[in-house]
Formats: structure tokens, C-alpha cells, sequence
């Protein structure tokens, strides 16, 4: 953003000699570069839903966010039949005539005449439209002041936003920024920088943008009233102390910890993906032993099913697509993962065997993640998104809005990529990585060498495959991005919410709520050497998982912080499984082999109504957020109505018919379904009341069983893991 | 919109809302301030307005149809000749003589127009007024990336009563969906043809072999065992809740007698659902018609086969033409006779006409650059003609409107503010209407 370019040195030049430019000593007349652009995005010119879009705005475009400051220039002073900027009267400039609705402008009036923004505007025309004069100094850095804030409910706080020069002077530019806030439930900003709490405990961030620099402000909003206090376990672990250290900043105490049923229901949905049955319930709350619950995460750690839900979640994120890739890439590219779990590849081991995948398809089937990414930005995409958690996709055609990555940043990570190709010979297809093609930036052609993200910018490109440099730098212990990516996809499969969140969206602007813990989970996963069950087994013994969802009378309105355990619906396929086995009969998937679990499935497309109505994901993306929890009018309908449903509840050789033909008491056949569905024994209360009602319809009894197992499923316990 | 300052028209509460955009809160949050706005006064603040989408997917032949071109050179004007309508000065194809008759109750925007002759993202561009970007994946269902019309109305306007306020029927078009409005505006969807003998709604009602009285003798048993209803936990989870909200509207629709009702098309009378033709364009308008009476707010009905490359003459003609005659004019006398038609707008389009120029196989092919769109009701006048196409009905030869105005109009007339600004769940701002322009001219 130096100088004009050639072509607009003339136009300057040739305004200049018209003798129209009038700069004052005293104070440089402003310029396009750091006065008049950052007017356009202040006031929302340049937005994307306005000049800012892909096709522009009643004939007029500019850049999207002022991303592209040459061609908004030439937008402005040279198109548009000279109408928009007219230097010898000002004020009969379309530019001020649309931005103060003077003329019809669909935009509405954006700033009022004779206001700071109008004269800036107006006096850049006046003194010759310059793009960059005055040797004004360039912007090196923003500030936010102040940077980190402790607010009370629903208090206000002014924020300002401070630009570091680069002749060493400051400039206060808080009125020319644009604010934006990670969580307006929390805290809103309004357009001038002005923080207004909720009555939400919690943290967020404030974006401060100016001139394409971002600065971020944070916020912590503690519950207001009398200290809570609580003891810490003598015996607590690091994530219990920083989990801790946070809920005390914040004036929270956590919720008690979760009784063994509790415990058990939740530990097997989450690593097992299943439901612990009745026997194993049973024997599970006799148990005595002190220790009884490390035992259990470790037993379920090293079942099949542990490998089949992580198979399953990385297919979701790898894309495992039959309809892009066909059956036997599809199938072949399922089993390398399915195989990767089973056999405890390391996370570092297992993310360069995808990077460096090659050769024939089918013996290295990971080479299926470059075929159904297709392009090479969208691979550059798809694996920033998948393994570090960055979303660079936005940067493809402009700057990042709420982050730093730029065109050049996207376009380095595609060079990672451009020797990717598909070779066929015979049936059989074939990942090459050759040649050394170059990419350019698409605006200033400039040549960009492959590097990662936030790097410097190398000379040269990495010599042969350059996936291989890509997945040195991502696997290396030291890299900031790759180890706290799976350490936060991790905690947030246990807890239903990442430390950053969405998962797949780290950024300045959305911090981690608690980044201390997670470097440590990060820091663990590095010295336990990427082993992928390790910090799973740290995490499911600590207290923090082993929380109630029960609040106390300090912790109801936290979401973000753990100190309680929130409710997440089964997943599709856990909660089809749950029902199989509740009601002792399998589903029956087309041409699947008997006995298969949904969680199994390896093909997304495999026809089922209940799995689609649940949220199972398409697989189009890498997107966490493609497999949905939402729930729906249908899907209640659906396990209340639904045939399919019924059939199973009612089948002769289900659990049902099979305890009711067995002679089993009322007490029995309550209790084998509390233990099925909840994993717990029916209270008293409970026991009393089911029985009652078998009781009283002793003629029919296997109906009146129906119903009760009816019920239960129906119920938000079963619904959620909790 | 509502009772209480801090509830949804939908009966969502405001932290329910904000936790269902969870993964996008960013997003959902400031969209918020605009949904919990006050509904907006719509073009006339004394109707309780209602859409109608008949959408004829593949793309309606409108060169054949509404804007005949008897005069052009044979290769272009087809073998279907214009007749006199009710309207002096309106003629329509001879193939359509009962909505002939009904040209009071309906106008045409003859100078529609857009740039994209490909089916999937026009289909997107004509139902949620925004023309895709280069991500869409016409493949995927839903693919929106923009709200659809209904999902906005149903949003914005909320339920009447105990039926959801916006239903797609048969089936939901993949761009037919909500888009970064999120669950709460996703379309109830009907996917079997009302025109099946055997036609119900899937698990609307209880499985057959379980009679009432275990089915009342369930639920209550239901509220005892569901302990989590009473519990501290369902106040402190918006998931538990949003079920619950879901639930407890499942169960209204399945007790309320109105509801019940309004989807069982067997109670029509045999003359009534006659008089719409036996098909499944018929009974689908009867079943928008009976819906939009019994309180739901958009109807969107997704009517295929209307690509006519090959054959397309005979296949109009014999086919597609009479059963849209039959259904559409049944549709708009029913309105009007019940007096629902000034509160009802109907919007009847394909994705986009087709070629002037008759291909090889007596067919035309497809042709965004100018077609006709069919208008009427909800404070829409009848009996006009707007804009006009060239000679050939290939460009507008004035006054071109697009999908985006389309927006803006149906919008408008339902009392949902155009141009208001929304978020998506990346937080990325967006208009609600490509800058569309209410087109005045029909009001």
C-alpha cells in the first residue's frame, strides 16, 4: 500500500496541474489509503451485503472490507464517468451526494453533511482526490485500550483503539473503527466502541478493526455477589486446577460431582458410543472398588467401540463421500481410518499419512482426502480447517474479516498442494505430487511460495513433494496450532463445547475461554507423544468431567466455563444403536451385514429416515457444524408415532417379549428397562409408580411393558447424554 | 409478536434462541435484535397474510403459455394459439381456458429476468432471492445459502395456531430451507403425495395397533417418568428445552383437531378435491389451501416434470397444462370464495422460461433472460400486465424485474421489512433481499 501505482500517479499529477489540490502544511489533507477508506468500511460502504459484494451496487463496487484499496481508488476517482469524485465542486460529488442521500441512494444516508466523516470526504476531493500523500507514515500495529477488562452485569465500558505508526507516533482511530463482539449475549459494542455487559457470566472478546489491522479486547464478566467458595480435591489433577483457577476469577462454583450411574451412562456414551447394557450397569454400580471409575475409562478406551465412534467422527471431518469418491475409494478410504483407530496411531503419525498420502489408491486409500477435496485451495482449505482448526477459506478472495490471514496467506497454503494429481492406468488411479508449478496472488500476481500459516515468507518453494515440509512443520511439537487443534477437538467430544468454540474456528478475535488449559492439554498431547488415548483418559478422570448437570446457585447461566455438565443430544447414530439395544433389536441397514451398528457405518449415504431426521452429516464439508443436534417437530413425532419405532418395542423376540415370557416380577422388568435406558435403578418412587401401572393391567402385560419402555425413551434423559 | 418480552412468536424463549445458534453464536446473536423486533405492519395492516409458493420446477414454458408470441416467425411461436381472457387486452394459451376465466383475480409480470440458465442455482435465485455464490453445492439438500422465502414469513410471522407456519409439500426442494435462520425456521415437511389414496402424514398419528387409551394411559406416564421436566437442568440447557418446545408442538399437532384435520385431505369433500383435478398439482393446492386456512403462514409446493426439452409441446398439452389449468384456477376461485385471496398471496413460477427459438425435438430449452411470472392476491391486483417482453419473448423490452424484486414484493406484502440487515452464522452481515424493489405496479 506504498505508493500510487503508475497509471494513478498521472491522474494525481494531472488533477495537480489543473491547479485544484489545496494541501495545508499544517495538517496533510487526508488521503484515499488512510483517511477516506477507512470512512467507506466505518460507515459500510464496502460491506458485503452493499458496494461491497461480488457484483457491486448500482454499478458502483468496491472491495469487500476495503480489501483491495488500488481498485477502490480507480472505482472511485476514475470510473464512473468522473462522477463520483469531482474536485472542482465537491460538493456535487456523487460520493457525497449518495452517502448523504441528497441523491436517491438505496443505502440510505450514511454520515450527515458537515459531520467529521463528511469533511474528510469532502476535503479529499477538494484537495485532489490523492490515493497516498504527504508521506504520511504507514500503520504498523493497533492497540486496544484497554486491553483486558473485569465488568459487572450490565455495566458499560468505552474502548479505544490506538494505531501504532510507523514514524513512532499514535493515533487515536477508535471513531473510524468497526467493533464487533464473539458473544453479544455476553457483551454487545455498539458502533462506537462501547461495551454493554448482559447478565451472562462469562468471557468475550471485542474486535477492534481499522485500516485491515485488528486488535482485540477481553473480557471477563464474573457473577456479581458473595465470594464462592469451594475446596478443591486434594488429589486434583492440572485440569482441575485450571479449570478451577477460571470458575474462581469468575466467581462460580462448580456443580457436585455426578453419582456413579451418572457417571457410567456418560462415560460409555462418550467413549463408546453406546449405551452400557443392564449387566454391565449392574456390575458396574456393585462394584466397590475405589477406583472403580479409572478402570472403567480404561476398559472402554481399549473396546472396538471406542475405534468405531473415532472412525466415525474422523470419516465425518475427512469426508468420507461414496458419492464423490465411489464404493471402493469410499469404503477403501473408511478402513484406512477405521484401521488407524484400531491399530492407536498416533494423531501426529496419522495427520502425515493423510498429508503425505500417494501413490495407487487403493494400497494408500488416504490419498481419497485429495480427491474429494478436488482443488488445491480447497485441499489448503479442507486440511487447515481439519487439522488446525483455521477456517482460511474467506481469504481466497479477501482479507479474513475478523482475523489476519490474507489472500497471500490462503494462496501460499494452496502452493502446498498444486502437485497433486490423478493419474489413471488400467482401473487403477494414482496420486502423483510433481512438478513445480507457481502460484501467483490472485490481485498483485506477485509469486507466493508454499508456506504455512503465519510463517515468513520463504525464497523458494520446499524441494520435492511439498506436502512433506508441510507435514513437518504441522506434526512438529513446537507447531502452535496442530496439538492444540485435537487437544480442543477433544475436550469438546467430552464436553459438548471446545475450549474454542466452534472447534474448527481459532482466531484472535474468538479466544479459547480458558487458554491456559488449553496449552496444558495441548502440552499434554505433545508429551504423551500424540498417543490418541492418553488425554482422553486424563480428561475423563479429572473432576471437571466427572461434574453433575445438576446446578448449584452459582453456576446456572455458565455455558462456557465447565463448571457443569451440559446436555448434548445423542448423536444420530448413538441414539439409533441406543434404541436397538434398549428394545433388543438390531436395525437392519440395505446391503450392510447383519448385526452391523449404525455407528459402523462407513457410508454416509446408506438410506435410513431416522439417521437423516437426527443430524447425520453430509460430508461436504470439513465442518464440525455439518452434523446437527437440532431438534425438530418430526423428530418428536417420530419417536412417538413412529411405527418402526413401535415394531421394535413390540417385537416378539425383542428384550420386551423375552423378559415377560421369562416370568419376570414387575420390580424386574422395571428395573432391566431404568437400567437399559438410564442406566440407573429406578428410585423408589419410580419403582413404585411403574409397578403400579403393570400392575394394574395385568391381563395385558406386555402392552402395559411397551408402554413403559415407551415412556422412557420418550424422556429427555434418554434423548441426552447428560 | 408476543405475550411476553423475552418469547419467541414461536414460543422459544430468547436463551433458547441463543443457544441453538450455538455454533454460530456470533451469528445468531445479531440477528436476534431484528427477530425480536416487533412484527412489521405489512402493506395492509388489517390482514393476517398468508404465501402460497407453486413452484413448477424444471422451468414453465411461459413463451407457450402466459406471453404468446403469435406474430413471431414460426420457428419461435409454437403451435398453441392465445385466447381471450375475462380481461379485455389479456390473452393467455388456449391450453389454459379455465384460469382464461380468472384473469381478474391474477396479473403477470411479463419482463422477468436473470443470468442463470442452469437449474439448480436458478432454483435457488427464484426461491430465496439470491443468486448463489461460487460454494453452492446444488447437490446438497438443504443447499441454501440464503434463507428460502418461507423459511423468513414462518420465522418472522410465527405459528398461527397449532400448525407449523411453514410446510413444503411433496418434499422440500433442496433450496427450500433456512439457511443461517436456523432450526427454528426449517419447513415442516410433507413428503408424501397428497394425491395417494393412502395419503397421511408419516408419525403424525399413533401407530394403528395402539389404541387411545394406552396412547393417553403412555403420556401420562410419560409426565411422571420424564424427570429431567421438573428438573433444575431443563432451565440451565437450551437443547433440553428446544426439545421440549419441539415436543410439546409434535404433540399439538397431533391433538389438535385443526391441525389434524387441516393435513388429513379425506375430509375434503370428493366435489372439492374434483374440482382441483385428481393429481398431485391438484390436491397439493387443496392441501396449501387447506393448510394456509388452518393458520400455516407459507405453503411452498415443489411441482416437477416441467423441463420440457423433448416432446414439449404434446407434453404440455395433453399433461402439465391441464392439470395446472385444473388446479391453479380451482386454487384462486377457492380463495376467492372463502374470502382468503386478499390475505393470500400466490406466486406461481418455474426457475425460469424457456428458449424462443423451438429446438430439434419440439421442445424449447431453458431461458432465464426473460419470462413471465403469475401473481395474485394478498393486496396483488388483478387483471394486469406488467413490464412487456420483446417480440420474441427473448429480453424485457421494458421495465425488467428479477428474482430480487420478487423478494422484496413477497416480503413486503407479508409485513417483513426488505431491506432489514441479518447475520450469518459466521457473522458475515447480509441483506434479507438483494436490493429488490417492491414492484409497485402490482399493488
Amino acid at each position: 500500500m506504498k505508493g500510487a501505482p503508475q497509471l494513478l500517479r498521472g491522474l494525481l499529477f494531472a488533477l495537480a496541474c489543473n491547479g485544484i489540490t489545496a494541501l495545508s502544511a499544517a495538517s496533510p489533507a487526508p488521503d484515499f489509503v488512510h483517511d477516506v477508506a477507512p470512512v467507506l468500511s466505518r460507515f459500510g460502504c464496502n460491506g458485503s451485503a452493499c458496494h461491497g459484494k461480488a457484483e457491486g451496487q448500482n454499478g458502483f463496487k468496491l472491495s469487500v472490507f476495503g480489501n483491495d484499496p488500488v481498485a477502490d481508488f480507480e472505482a472511485m476517482v476514475l470510473s464512473g464517468r468522473g462522477r463520483r469524485v469531482m474536485a472542482a465542486s465537491p460538493d456535487q460529488s456523487l460520493l457525497l451526494r449518495k452517502a448523504v442521500a441528497s441523491v436517491p441512494h438505496a443505502g440510505g444516508p450514511r454520515m450527515r453533511e458537515g459531520s467529521r466523516e463528511y469533511s474528510i470526504l469532502r476535503e479529499w476531493i477538494a484537495s485532489g482526490a490523492a490515493y497516498s500523500g504527504g508521506g504520511k507514515a504507514e500503520i504498523l500495529s493497533l492497540r486496544m485500550e484497554p486491553a483486558d477488562a473485569l465488568l459487572g452485569f450490565e455495566q458499560h465500558e468505552p474502548l479505544k483503539v490506538i494505531a501504532t505508526l510507523s514514524d513512532g507516533s499514535e493515533q487515536d482511530v477508535t471513531w473510524l473503527s468497526i467493533f464487533h463482539s464473539n458473544n453479544p449475549a455476553l457483551a454487545e459494542v455498539d458502533e462506537n466502541g462501547r461495551v454493554k455487559t448482559g447478565a451472562i457470566v462469562g468471557q468475550a472478546a471485542v474486535m477492534g478493526r481499522y485500516a485491515g489491522a485488528i486488535a482485540v479486547h477481553h473480557l471477563s464478566i464474573p457473577r456479581p455477589g458473595a465470594q464462592a467458595a469451594f475446596e478443591e480435591a486434594p488429589h486434583s489433577g492440572a485440569i482441575d486446577r485450571l479449570v478451577n483457577a477460571n470458575l474462581r476469577r469468575l466467581n462460580l462454583s462448580p456443580s457436585e460431582k455426578v453419582d456413579d450411574a451418572g457417571f457410567l451412562r456418560r462415560v460409555y456414551i462418550d467413549i463408546a458410543g453406546r449405551l452400557p447394557t443392564p449387566a454391565e450397569a449392574r456390575a458396574f454400580l456393585s462394584d466397590s472398588r475405589a477406583q472403580k471409575r479409572s478402570l472403567l475409562v480404561d476398559a472402554l478406551l481399549e473396546s472396538p467401540e471406542w475405534a468405531d465412534l473415532w472412525a466415525l467422527k474422523w470419516s465425518d471431518l475427512l469426508r468420507v463421500d461414496r458419492r464423490t469418491l465411489g464404493f471402493n475409494n469410499a469404503h477403501a478410504y473408511f478402513q484406512w481410518i477405521r484401521s488407524s483407530m484400531q491399530s492407536n496411531l498416533r494423531w501426529d503419525e496419522f495427520a502425515r499419512q493423510l498429508l503425505q498420502a500417494d501413490g495407487p489408491l487403493q494400497e494408500n486409500p488416504a490419498g481419497n482426502f485429495f480427491k474429494v477435496a478436488k482443488k488445491p485451495g480447497e485441499m489448503a482449505a479442507t486440511a487447515s480447517q481439519a487439522l488446525l482448526g483455521i477456517r482460511i477459506t474467506c481469504a481466497e478472495c479477501h482479507q479474513h474479516p475478523f482475523d489476519r490471514w490474507t489472500q497471500g496467506d490462503y494462496h501460499s497454503m494452496r502452493a502446498y498442494f498444486e502437485q497433486v494429481k490423478f493419474k489413471k492406468a488400467g482401473d487403477e488411479e494414482a496420486l502423483v505430487s510433481e512438478g513445480d508449478p507457481k502460484v501467483l496472488h490472485p490481485r498483485t500476481k506477485e509469486v507466493l511460495r508454499a508456506h504455512p500459516l503465519g510463517t515468513p515468507k520463504p525464497e523458494a518453494d520446499p524441494e520435492g513433494d511439498r506436502r512433506r515440509a508441510l507435514a513437518d512443520w504441522l506434526v512438529a511439537p513446537e507447531n502452535p496450532w496442530f496439538a492444540r487443534n485435537i487437544a480442543n477437538r477433544i475436550w469438546a467430544h467430552f464436553f459438548g463445547r471446545g475450549l474454542v468454540e466452534p472447534v474448527d474456528d481459532v482466531r484472535a478475535t474468538n479466544p479459547a475461554s480458558n487458554p491456559e488449559l488449553l496449552e496444558h492439554l495441548a502440552g499434554s498431547l505433545v508429551r504423551g507423544g500424540f498417543h490418541p488415548k492418553l488425554l482422553m483418559r486424563e480428561i475423563a478422570n479429572s473432576d471437571t468431567y466427572q461434574r453433575s448437570s445438576v446446578p448449584n446457585s452459582t453456576n446456572a447461566s455458565d455455558e462456557q466455563n465447565f463448571s457443569r455438565s451440559s446436555f448434548r443430544r445423542l448423536t444420530s447414530e448413538v441414539l439409533l444403536d441406543a434404541i436397538c439395544d434398549v428394545t433388543g433389536v438390531p436395525e437392519k441397514f440395505a446391503g450392510v451385514p447383519k448385526g452391523q451398528r449404525a455407528v459402523q457405518l462407513w457410508d454416509s449415504e446408506q438410506q435410513s429416515y431416522f439417521l437423516k431426521l437426527f443430524g447425520r452429516p453430509m460430508r461436504t464439508t470439513a465442518c464440525e457444524c455439518e452434523r446437527s443436534a437440532s431438534a425438530s417437530v418430526s423428530q418428536a413425532l417420530h419417536f412417538m408415532n413412529s411405527p418402526a419405532l413401535q415394531s421394535k418395542i413390540s417385537n416378539a423376540g425383542g428384550h420386551i417379549a423375552r423378559m415377560v415370557a421369562s416370568g419376570a416380577d414387575d420390580a424386574r422388568v422395571v428395573e432391566e428397562l431404568y437400567l437399559g435406558c438410564f442406566a440407573r435403578m429406578p428410585s423408589t418412587t419410580e419403582l413404585a409408580d411403574a409397578c403400579g401401572y403393570l400392575g394394574a393391567r395385568k391381563a395385558r402385560r406386555q402392552e402395559a411393558a411397551e408402554d413403559l419402555c415407551w415412556s422412557l425413551l420418550n424422556t429427555l434423559e434418554f434423548v441426552f447424554n447428560h | 409478536m408476543s405475550s411476553t418480552p423475552l418469547s419467541f412468536c414461536d414460543g422459544m424463549r430468547r436463551r433458547d434462541f441463543l443457544r441453538v445458534g450455538s455454533a454460530g453464536l456470533l451469528g445468531m446473536n445479531l440477528s436476534l435484535a431484528g427477530l425480536l423486533g416487533s412484527r412489521a405492519h405489512g402493506a395492509n395492516p388489517s390482514v393476517d397474510p398468508s404465501f402460497i409458493y407453486l413452484f413448477l420446477q424444471g422451468g414453465l414454458s411461459t413463451i407457450d403459455t402466459f406471453d404468446l408470441k403469435p406474430e413471431a416467425p414460426s420457428s419461435v411461436r409454437g403451435i398453441f394459439n392465445p385466447i381471450r381472457t375475462k380481461v379485455p387486452g389479456i390473452h393467455i394459451c388456449e391450453h389454459l381456458p379455465l384460469l382464461a376465466g380468472q384473469t381478474d383475480k391474477f396479473s403477470l409480470i411479463r419482463s422477468f429476468t436473470h443470468n442463470d440458465a442452469g437449474h439448480g442455482a436458478a432454483d435457488h435465485h427464484m426461491l430465496t432471492g439470491y443468486h448463489p455464490n461460487a460454494a453452492f453445492n446444488a447437490g446438497l439438500s438443504p443447499n441454501n445459502q440464503h434463507p428460502s422465502f418461507g423459511s423468513v414469513i414462518g420465522q418472522r410471522l410465527g405459528a398461527r395456531g397449532a400448525v407449523p407456519p411453514y410446510v413444503c409439500l411433496p418434499g422440500m426442494h433442496p433450496s427450500a430451507s433456512a439457511a443461517y435462520l436456523g432450526p427454528s425456521a426449517v419447513p415442516f415437511v410433507i413428503e408424501t403425495d397428497p394425491n395417494s389414496p393412502a395419503f397421511e402424514i408419516p408419525d403424525m398419528q399413533p401407530p394403528l395397533n395402539v389404541d387411545a387409551e394406552r396412547i393417553a394411559d403412555r403420556r401420562a406416564l410419560l409426565a411422571r417418568v420424564d424427570r429431567f421436566q421438573q428438573a433444575a437442568e431443563l432451565q440451565v440447557n437450551g437443547a433440553a428445552s428446544e426439545r421440549r418446545v419441539f415436543a410439546e408442538r409434535a404433540v399439538s399437532l397431533m391433538t389438535s383437531k385443526e391441525a389434524k384435520d387441516a393435513f388429513d385431505i379425506h375430509r375434503e369433500a370428493p366435489k372439492t378435491r374434483d374440482a382441483y383435478g385428481r393429481t398431485t398439482l391438484g390436491q397439493s393446492c387443496l392441501m396449501a389451501r387447506r393448510l394456509v386456512e388452518a393458520g400455516v403462514r407459507c405453503v411452498t409446493i415443489n411441482h416437477q416434470n416441467w423441463d420440457t426439452h423433448s416432446n414439449g409441446f404434446a407434453t404440455l398439452k395433453d399433461d402439465l397444462l391441464p392439470k395446472l389449468d385444473l388446479a391453479l384456477s380451482a386454487l384462486l376461485s377457492d380463495l376467492a370464495a372463502r374470502g382468503m385471496l386478499r390475505s393470500t398471496v400466490v406466486v406461481v413460477t418455474g426457475e425460469f422460461g424457456r428458449t424462443p427459438k423451438i429446438n430439434k425435438d419440439a421442445g424449447r430449452d431453458h431461458w432465464s433472460r426473460c419470462f413471465t411470472v403469475a401473481v395474485a392476491g394478498g393486496g396483488i391486483q388483478g387483471g394486469r400486465v406488467i413490464g412487456k417482453s420483446d417480440e420474441q419473448a427473448s429480453d424485457p423490452a421494458e421495465a425488467p424485474f428479477g428474482p430480487e424484486d420478487l423478494a422484496a414484493t413477497v416480503y413486503h406484502l407479508m409485513g417483513v421489512p426488505p431491506h432489514e440487515e441479518m447475520r450469518t452464522q459466521e457473522g458475515r452481515p447480509v441483506m434479507l433481499t438483494n436490493s429488490g424493489r417492491v414492484i409497485r405496479d402490482l399493488l
